[in-house]
């Protein structure tokens, strides 16, 4: 199947700056590709480059089987991470503009647009004039002009910054519905919970360079396990337990301490439990953590900080 | 070109949905009547100034500069009521002026109650005879000029009854004119009002664009500069074109502009032909023969061009209004050049200076249309015509990835940065 998106080898500069060098990677029909990083990762060129706003400086960009992304742009659906929207104007009359310079006619703009706010509850203000409208409804509404003309690529930069925990949930939702009508869907995102949730498959860059592209589960792997004991004994004899790594300690009440312990990848956790009981440890609690997307991401961009 | 009349008419019902729209349409028209009316209304609603003379020379000068006061016709407003000054007869004129000031200052009323806002005191000088004008409104000379009249007269003909001139004689001296007929060596002929009104509607068509170039760019520059505070540009940017985006928001606001213009001209057509019909008929004979219509389209065009063109491409580059100035400021003193030079076209339409300033691009459409009258020859139409948009021409290739890359900018302008983009789109 040919892909949504394609990047390879993409290098941007400014000037002497390198905001994004040797980015290659794949986004499918119908999946959700979170576009992760730290804040000047170069996420936003990126999207820019995928938008046609801005040329590669080298490599080539194919949206939707286009090298020129100016053949596809209809097709794109697209929401900056800076957000506004005509203040004057109605909902319903910013949703149809937008979609009509994507080619929807404005009839039937209007009823996607009505349509559209009745389903995420914003029925009552969609004669409203956006500036009376709460930021998060407004918010709500420019993601809206964003997908009323049903792109088969939507390209979301920070979609969740702003917004308050239900609203987080329902662009949660919607993003899912998106894929399951068959767009593919990329954004970018420095909160890794909404990422895990959503992502069939994310790429990480650090410093301009990708330092991973894959599922979440394979992200997860690039992080440590750890191991929690709690309990009255010496630190110290963790030691001598099979597979564990680096530890730190920390003090609870009544002489209780909580030892967390690193596991290495190949190592089973039982096999430590087992080995602290033989050596008669007060061991009053254990667990096994397995890694967060956010665990995996501090690995991989301190791994590629140290390398850069 | 879809997305261009999508951008042009979503930007048009924005600005004719405004409360600032109408007040320009309705407050135009109110602003000339006030603008005519002021003077007028001022000078009548202020009472008639109360003047007292008081002559030391016994030729008689107070009647006679009471003669000069009364007003020649019916209608009009006296320069001053003649008043028997208080207190007189003086001894000198020392004593009259020591006795008159508190009254012109104001600390003394008139023994009807009255003031007294000015006192002249004629008295035998060294030269004949000296004037001593005392007034309140030293701004106000009218009365002054009243005086200085009446008695310049009195002396002329007192001098020539001196030498045995009758007064028949001075009188009907003074009626003889020649008769004057103004003949244009252009026109072949007579000259007419039509010719009259024809070099006012050239000035007054290049005061008009200058006039709608101000207002339209700086609606522009606003609606550009909130577009890209709001980051609207960027969404913009992946829907349409520079191209479309520019054109679409240049033609919205030629929109706006041009419905304010045509409620302005056809309320000014419908006052005129009302009040002066036969000024209006010359007018229109004016603008609607000789291609006079078609020339002052083209450099309004032209001129409109230019100007938004610049405009549009600074706001893509500011987040707000102040930025801009930064950028417009010294533009703004060069572009009000040929507000000075405009007026000049009226009695001096071939002058070398307005055919020089003609040449300039950024000065061509204001001169050109001022010097309509003076009918330039074809050769300055279409070479004026040509450089003028030959220069918007380069202007929107430069302007068109400068608007991108301000669009896409972020963070406080930096005039090197406008200039920088600029040069990458030159250098190329």
């Amino acid at each position: 199947m040919q892909p949504a998106l394609e990047l390879e080898q993409v290098t941007k500069r400014y000037g002497d700056f390198e905001a994004v060098r040797d980015l290659s990677f794949q986004a499918q029909p119908g999946k959700i590709l979170g576009f992760l990083g730290p804040n000047g990762a170069g996420k936003t060129s990126t999207i820019r480059m995928i938008l046609g706003l801005i040329a590669p400086t080298s490599g080539s960009v194919t949206v939707l089987g286009a090298r020129d992304v100016r053949q596809v742009r209809d097709r794109i659906g697209f929401l900056p991470e800076e957000r506004g929207l005509y203040r004057r104007m109605t909902p319903v009359s910013a949703i149809s503009f937008l979609a009509g310079l994507k080619g929807v006619a404005p009839a039937e703009g209007r009823n996607r647009a009505r349509k559209m706010l009745e389903e995420q509850g914003l029925s009552e203000a969609k004669d409203r004039q956006i500036r009376a409208l709460s930021k998060g409804m407004a918010q709500k509404v420019q993601l809206l002009s964003a997908l009323a003309h049903e792109p088969d690529l939507v390209l979301l930069d920070e979609p969740f910054s702003g917004l308050d925990p239900v609203n987080q949930q329902s662009l949660e939702a919607l993003i899912k519905g998106l894929a399951a009508r068959g767009a593919t869907v990329v954004f970018s995102t420095h909160v890794m919970q909404h990422a895990e949730r959503l992502c069939d498959q994310v790429v990480l860059l650090a410093k301009g360079r990708k330092v991973f592209d894959g599922t979440v589960d394979q992200a997860r792997a690039a992080a440590p396990r750890s191991l929690i004991f709690e309990g009255q004994f010496d630190p110290a004899a963790l030691a001598e337990l099979p597979g564990l790594g680096e530890r730190t300690v920390e003090a609870l009440d009544d002489g209780v301490i909580r030892v967390t312990a690193t596991l290495a990848a190949d190592a089973p956790a039982q096999a430590a439990l087992i080995a602290a009981f033989g050596l008669g440890l007060d061991i009053r609690r254990f667990e096994l953590r397995e890694p967060h997307l956010h665990d995996a991401f501090i690995v991989l961009t301190n791994t590629a900080g140290g390398q850069a | 070109m879809n997305r261009l009349l999508k951008i042009a008419f979503r930007d048009y019902i924005a600005y004719v949905r405004t409360p600032g729209f109408w007040l320009s349409i309705l407050l135009m028209p109110l602003g000339i009547f006030v603008f005519g009316g002021a003077p007028l209304l001022v000078s009548r609603s202020e009472p008639v100034a109360n003047l007292a003379v008081v002559d030391f020379t016994g030729q008689g000068y107070v009647a006679t500069v009471g003669k000069f006061l009364v007003p020649a016709s019916a209608g009009q407003r006296p320069v001053a009521r003649l008043v028997e000054p208080p207190g007189g007869p003086f001894a000198d004129p020392a004593s009259a002026a020591a006795h008159l000031k508190p009254y012109v200052a104001g600390v003394e009323k008139l023994p009807g109650g009255g003031e007294l806002e000015a006192a002249a005191i004629i008295k035998s000088g060294p030269g004949g005879v000296d004037i001593d004008y005392w007034s309140r409104n030293v701004a106000d000379r009218s009365g002054e000029f009243a005086i200085d009249q009446a008695v310049s007269q009195a002396m002329r003909r007192a001098s020539l009854a001196k030498d045995g001139i009758a007064p028949q004689a001075l009188a009907s001296a003074d009626s003889l004119s020649p008769r004057v007929t103004d003949y244009s060596a252009k026109v072949g002929g007579r000259t007419s009002q039509r010719e009259k009104v024809r070099g006012f509607a050239g000035v007054g068509m290049g005061f008009l664009l200058w006039m709608v170039v101000f207002t339209g760019a700086g609606m522009l520059l606003n609606s550009v500069i909130e577009e890209k505070s709001s980051r609207i540009l960027e969404v913009l940017l992946t829907s349409a074109s520079v191209p479309q985006i520019m054109g679409g928001k240049i033609l919205g606001v030629a929109c706006v502009t041009a419905t304010v213009l045509g409620v302005w001209l056809t309320i000014g057509g419908i006052a005129l032909s009302v009040t002066a019909p036969s000024i209006a008929a010359d007018l229109g004979s004016v603008l609607l023969t000789q291609g006079m219509i078609a020339y002052l389209a083209l450099y309004f065009v032209g001129g409109y061009l230019m100007f938004a063109t610049l405009y549009v491409t600074v706001g893509a580059f500011c987040e707000t209004t102040r930025e801009a100035q930064t950028l417009l400021g010294p533009m703004m003193i060069l572009l009000s050049l040929p507000m000075v030079f405009m007026t000049q076209a009226i009695a001096h339409p071939d002058s070398p200076v307005l055919a020089t300033l003609s040449w300039v691009p950024v000065f061509t459409p204001f001169m050109m249309a001022a010097r309509a009258a003076s009918d330039p020859p074809l050769w300055q139409i279409a070479g004026t015509g040509a450089l003028m948009f030959a220069t918007t021409a380069l202007e929107l290739w430069v302007a068109g990835p400068a608007f991108k890359s301000g669009a896409l900018s972020s963070g406080r302008f930096e005039i090197r940065n406008f200039f920088a983009s600029l040069a990458r789109r030159t250098g190329e």
